[in-house]
């Protein structure tokens, strides 16, 4: 059954001069479409992939499925529900909410920088009031580190301390302390070493299978998504233009742009 | 993390390292501890209480520094004023009211350039544009005209009785509204490029509202130039005090403060008496340069861009 379907997504970006600006040099308003009515489903427990290079919108929609972002139209189904409906009670946002989290591109921005390991973490517990003792919020806070491969001393350092593939992980365990049933990956290994993404790609399959967790992953790589994903949906300029399983896709690629991508991984003949 | 530690931490750091090896630095730091400790403990170390009349001892007036008076055989440090006041008791008790309304206007400016520093940069839109407009208006201004005007406006509100009670509150509040656009501003930059980075974004998406967002995520964030700014502000704010005071809008002749008493010595300057006006101006100019020098280092240290 479908987990999340996302039915005709569209969003478009006003680029238009100032008012005052057109009226004088009578140029039309401008808009940019990002995301032009993509529509696709993802089951649970899966890993569904989106991959497109820079500008093709993947990261758009990455925030209209989390809710940062309004679609200008189409909607996005979670389990049923609307994400995005304006009628909904704050306490049914804040239900769905806690279900979806998200894992972002940079672990050095990722991470507020003034605050502690232990904070970080425990912010969503609270937020999302999962633990009201702080004696169960720290013990929560010891198993998420231990989850994610970290140690519970690690609770009362500060981001710098970490290097990006440790801060990566504190960034899923952040994202794991709500216990969502969804996290999306926007493009989490690409700031990382070769040898790091391997070990944060192994960690999101394990949890993954620990905690049946369902995944929109976001990327430009195709070695990495083809390690990944159950699904892949081919972006190009806010379009999908082609959707299949690893395998076929990489056999015989239907678009020709999704030919390209394969063919501008230079090794991508020995993976 | 314990005060010992956060001690033994600061002395081993970087910043603290720097510290002594800039002469500046160090010098201007210790002047300011000096006036600070002096103003602070002004009741054991001045011998006199300037502001209790009775003390005063009117054959005293006058009477040259380190030298005895003719009549009274009392010797002054810094000699006396005309109504025999012992200006190192009058200075000393001087710079507390300086230092008071300097410190509280930097406070006001500081709470209040925060404030609508990040409610701007993190809301944006008209709001921004109503703010920074405002504060470019406010800023086309000198801010001592500013100050006098919100002196003026006080005055006119404030009932006859008060206004006397009043007057180092209005002060504080003239100066301190009429710095607050440099804080702002900064603050409206860094909040502007805080609430992009992906530490928002995922405050976002646990449903913090933009209050919390801003007071607790961005804010910490922002604070380290605020505190250069503060530093430069000090040495504004106890500059637009004596100036107000010398012009007879700020602290009253009972209980005056360097401004106030650089405004009685220049009275009497073309009389010869020069000691009245030279030991307070002296004390100021020590106390703003090495505000100001200290400042200098400090941004120097934490935010190299600001240069």
């Amino acid at each position: 059954m479908s987990f999340i379907i996302a039915n005709h997504l569209t969003r478009q970006y006003d680029l238009s001069d100032p008012w005052i600006v057109r009226m004088l040099t009578s140029n039309k308003r401008k808009q940019l479409t990002a995301v032009d009515d993509v529509s696709f489903s993802i089951d649970k427990g899966t890993t569904y992939a989106l991959v497109g290079e820079s500008g093709s919108g993947k990261s758009t929609i990455a925030k209209m499925v989390v809710g940062l972002l309004a679609p200008s139209a189409g909607a996005i189904t979670f389990d049923g529900k609307m994400i995005n409906d304006e009628t909904i009670s704050k306490a049914d946002r804040q239900r769905l909410r806690r279900r979806i989290q998200m894992v972002f591109q940079s672990p050095y921005a990722s991470l507020n920088p003034r605050w502690a390991v232990g904070d970080i973490l425990k912010e969503p517990i609270r937020a999302f009031g999962l633990f009201d003792s702080r004696a169960d919020q720290d013990k929560r806070v010891n198993e998420l580190l231990d989850q994610v491969g970290l140690s519970a001393r690690d609770a009362n350092k500060y981001p710098h301390e970490f290097s990006g593939g440790q801060r990566q992980r504190i960034s899923i365990a952040r994202a794991l302390s709500s216990q969502p049933d969804v996290i999306i990956c926007d493009e989490p290994t690409s700031a990382l070493d070769v040898s790091v993404q391997a070990q944060v790609l192994n960690l999101l399959k394990t949890l993954q299978k620990e905690f049946s967790l369902t995944y929109l992953f976001i990327s430009h790589d195709l070695a990495v998504v083809s390690t990944m994903a159950n699904k892949i949906g081919v972006l190009n300029e806010g379009k999908l233009v082609e959707e299949a399983v690893p395998s076929q896709l990489f056999a015989k690629p239907e678009n020709p742009y999704t030919k390209m991508l394969i063919d501008a991984v230079p090794d991508f003949g020995k993976v | 993390m314990s005060g010992n530690a956060m001690i033994r931490r600061f002395l081993k750091s970087d910043f603290f390292y720097d510290f002594t090896h800039a002469p500046i630095a160090v010098v201007s730091f210790v002047v300011i501890m000096v006036i600070v400790t002096c103003a602070i403990f002004a009741g054991f170390i001045a011998p006199t209480n300037p502001f209790d009349p009775s003390s005063l001892e009117l054959m005293n007036g006058f009477t040259p520094p380190m030298q005895p008076n003719a009549f009274t055989g009392d010797v002054f440090l810094m000699g006396a004023d005309d109504q025999g006041r012992d200006l190192f008791s009058a200075i000393l008790y001087g710079l507390r009211i300086s230092l008071f309304v300097g410190v509280m206007a930097v406070i006001l400016a500081m709470v209040l350039g925060i404030l609508l520093g990040l409610t701007a940069g993190y809301v944006g839109g008209w709001l921004d544009n109503l703010i920074m407009r405002f504060a470019d208006i406010q800023m086309t201004f000198p801010s001592i005209l500013i100050a006098m005007l919100i002196h003026g406006v006080a005055r006119g509100i404030l009932p006859p009785e008060l206004r006397y009670e009043m007057s180092i509150t209005v002060l504080i509040v003239a100066i301190g509204l009429s710095e607050w656009v440099p804080f702002a501003r900064t603050v409206r930059g860094s909040t502007m490029v805080e609430k992009e980075k992906e530490y928002v974004a995922a405050a976002q998406l646990i449903g913090l509202n933009r209050w919390q967002i801003m007071v607790r995520h961005i804010l910490p964030n922002v604070l380290s130039p605020v505190l250069v700014i503060a530093t430069i502000t000090f040495a504004l704010a106890i500059i637009a005090e004596a100036t107000l005071s010398f012009l007879g809008v700020g602290a009253p002749r009972t209980e005056p403060s360097l401004g106030t008493l650089i405004r009685i010595g220049q009275d009497f300057l073309f009389s010869g008496e020069w000691w009245i006006l030279l030991f307070p101006a002296l004390t100021l100019l020590a106390l703003a340069l090495a505000v100001n020098l200290f400042g200098d280092w400090l941004r120097d240290k934490l935010n190299p861009r600001l240069k």
